[in-house]
């Protein structure tokens, strides 16, 4: 099974995820090949193993959320949206001759924003779950996870959160990045998958920004409040 | 003109044309305007001296109390009296009639009314309505045959009893009478009597509620006690008040007057003599 | 086999009113406690007010047999969405609950009038108003139950609701301090009771607030 490396970064601020799309032949159409997807409007997903797996999960999760909307008229947390997709990771082998025969092969990194803030869980094949501030999955996790213990601190801006995700992606990618093989999202607090554009932008911006000034997060500071993302903004003070 | 198409209606007894028509017009949903009616607890009793009578003073149009404070025992005679349950302008319009007709009778024979002179004209006249008249009253009185008290029934059927209850409130009344009446009750035992099965009848039935009225009649003498007891004030009042600033709005002070539309037109001709 | 009589219906009517008044950061839900059928009284002290999530309560009147059910049912609700979610149910997701709930027996409905009064997740009093199928809408003031449409009309005076049709939207909740509503609320109640027969006895009201839920009582009219 080929894993492809992934990498995902909780911060107070919202949640990004960064994930290598392999496109094995220069004849496959790199945008339907799809990696990272969207469950709900404050929900988003990135997946690693067999993606068939993954899209029944993803459509299971899309509509228990909607189900959650029509019933209470509120988002579901993102660990209800996670608990309720292990449940059915569960349930293989139950009931007679339609149900499945074997566990789905996939991976997910489950990436939310609801009133708890900005949460990332990481479900495995066995329907077992982890909330993570950061974590790694795919062929190059290994080296990724170990990266992401570095570098990651919880006081992280978004815009240092892409940059690290890409850079530790870039490690371990075995091509040149490029936006046509990186696909990035973010959750602070709605689910928005980046233009190819936008992740251009993401892969020239300079790697060394090991922050450590505050007047360059002053400005990202001042559009948090403008913008009023649902930022947790006592916790940006510390930096 | 002996064949004649038209239906004549046959001789003798009552013509209901109307009954249909009125069956007709409420299947069409022209409904009767709602009555107001006295779901009421009515009761009386014979004591040592003569007769009590009671009522509440509840008058209501569906769930609605409309009259929170309403007379429910009516004059009949000087010695006669009478409480009425059902629709009010029965009740009032049937006593009414019959205390003239009294009124007239006694001015004829010049002697007092005798309460079953009263019994009969009611049971008459309303047994000729077939209940349609939705009167149910309890008759008391003292003349010179001793006291009196019957129940009357809308179709016209009559009881003379000791003690009676009328109204929706009758059950409730009527469990104290069977449990505390006796023979020979004084005057004051007989007012307790009669204030505790209405009582009863204003706070276990919804039809009945508010004060408490009593009469008691003996001989030649009579005592109208309206309001005798007060048992439900209002349980609450701002202190601060409300104010409802709002009022109609203004939208136009200018008045226009009609204009004359009557020509008078002088100087025609002379009305000839 | 037998006929089933035609005039037998399954359904009650046993009187009451609710009342419930959203504030700022307050709400008050009230409701009498008298419970009749006809012109018969079955309990003068039966409480139509029921706690269903820390910041909602729901009052309701009507046919309390289907009263009962539907409290059932959404206390059965909220037992498995705290443990299927580990929190509370907010009162906004509690009021398209029983939306949801009235709307699934839209052909033979719980005969049930209710209020909804709580706090929303800002901490600010809210009120749902239902008919009895699930139609439903955030307001800053109801009433429900056979006083209603005499206590309406005084609220409506009192406290004037904005148009939901402005822009930008208009905040429902009334200017009153809770001290002021609570009376407010009593003398609707001791006003109804003077003019409608199947309310009385007694008044329970509910005042949520930030710190936390408490009741009260006030006597009324047994006529």
């Amino acid at each position: 099974m080929l894993l492809r490396p992934l990498s995902w970064v909780q911060l107070q601020l919202g949640v990004v995820l960064a994930v290598e799309k392999r496109i094995n032949s220069p004849l496959l159409e790199p945008s339907s090949v799809e990696k990272i997807k969207e469950i709900d409007e404050h929900i988003g997903c990135a997946m690693s193993g067999l993606i068939a797996d993954a899209r029944t999960l993803v459509e299971h999760a899309r509509v228990e959320t909607q189900n959650h909307r029509f019933s209470y008229g509120e988002p579901m947390t993102v660990e209800s949206t996670t608990q309720a997709l292990c449940d059915l990771v569960l349930r293989f082998g139950e009931g007679d001759e339609e149900s499945m025969s074997r566990p789905f092969g996939v991976s997910l990194l489950i990436a939310g924003s609801d009133e708890n803030g900005p949460s990332l869980y990481y479900t495995d094949p066995s329907g077992t779950f982890w909330q993570c501030n950061a974590k790694a999955i795919g062929s190059g996790s290994e080296g990724a996870d170990s990266s992401l213990q570095e570098q990651y601190n919880k006081d992280l801006t978004l815009q240092e959160a892409e940059t690290i995700a890409l850079s530790i992606l870039k490690q371990v990618m075995e091509e040149k990045a490029t936006p046509n093989n990186v696909h990035i999202a973010r959750v602070a607090p709605t689910y928005h998958l980046y233009t190819p554009s936008e992740v251009e932008a993401v892969i020239n911006r300079p790697m060394s920004i090991r922050r450590k000034s505050s007047l360059k997060i002053l400005p990202w500071l001042q559009r948090c409040f403008f913008s009023s993302l649902q930022c947790k903004c006592t916790s940006l003070f510390v930096c | 003109m002996s064949n004649s198409a038209i239906d004549v209606p046959s001789r003798g007894g009552f013509s209901f044309d109307l009954c249909r028509r009125n069956d007709m017009l409420a299947k069409k949903g022209v409904n009767l305007p709602s009555f107001r009616k006295t779901g009421t607890t009515i009761v009386g009793l014979i004591f040592q001296d003569g007769v009590i009578l009671g009522a509440d003073t509840r008058a209501t149009e569906g769930p609605i109390v409309c009259d929170k404070n309403c007379e429910k025992i009516h004059y009949m005679a000087p010695n006669i009296y009478c409480c009425g349950a059902g629709t009010a302008a029965d009740t009032e319009a049937v006593t009414d009639m019959v205390s003239s007709q009294l009124q007239l009778h006694r001015y004829h024979t010049g002697r007092e009314s005798r309460v079953v002179t009263a019994l009969t004209l009611l049971k008459k006249h309303l047994f000729n309505y077939q209940g349609y008249v939705q009167a149910a009253l309890v008759l008391g009185g003292v003349d010179c045959t001793g006291p009196h008290l019957h129940t009357i029934y809308p179709h016209g059927s009559t009881d003379t009893l000791p003690f009676a209850t009328m109204g929706s409130g009758s059950l409730a009344a009527m469990a104290m009478f069977e449990s505390k009446y006796k023979e020979g009750l004084t005057k004051d035992e007989g007012i307790q009597l009669v204030v505790d099965a209405i009582c009863s009848g204003i706070f276990n039935d919804l039809g009945s509620g508010s004060n408490v009225d009593v009469c008691v009649i003996t001989k030649g003498h009579k005592e109208y006690l309206r309001n005798h007891l007060l048992p439900n004030p209002r349980t609450f009042v701002n202190a601060k008040g409300y104010s409802f600033p709002k009022k109609t709005e203004v939208l136009l002070t200018k008045i226009t007057p009609l204009r004359e539309r009557v020509e008078v037109v002088e100087g025609g001709d002379a009305m000839e003599e | 086999m037998t006929k089933q009589h035609p005039a037998w219906s399954p359904y009650d009517n046993n009187g009451g009113t609710c009342v419930a008044i959203a504030g700022a950061d307050y709400c008050v839900t009230a409701a009498d406690t008298r419970m009749s059928t006809g012109y018969s009284i079955l309990s003068r002290d039966y409480s139509k007010i029921i706690k269903l999530a820390d910041k909602c309560v729901m009052a309701s009147s009507g046919f309390q047999a289907d009263v009962k059910a539907l409290q059932k049912l959404l206390a059965a609700r909220h037992l498995i969405y705290q443990h299927q979610h580990n929190k509370q149910m907010s009162c906004p997701a509690m009021g398209q609950l029983l939306s949801n709930t009235l709307y699934y027996k839209r052909f033979f409905p719980y005969y049930s009038f209710n209020v909804l009064g709580g706090l929303d997740n800002e901490g600010k009093g809210c009120v749902y108003t239902y008919d009895a199928v699930g139609s439903y809408e955030r307001v800053g003031y109801s009433s429900q139950g056979s006083g209603s449409t005499l206590i309406m009309p005084f609220l409506d005076n009192q406290l004037k609701s904005p148009s939901p049709l402005l822009l930008p939207a208009q905040d429902a909740v009334t200017p009153l301090s809770e001290a002021e509503a609570v009376d407010l609320v009593k003398t609707c109640f001791a006003s109804a009771t003077e003019r409608d027969i199947y309310t009385g006895d007694k008044l329970e009201i509910v005042v949520l607030n930030k710190d936390g839920i408490h009741r009260e009582y006030m006597e009324l009219r047994k006529d």
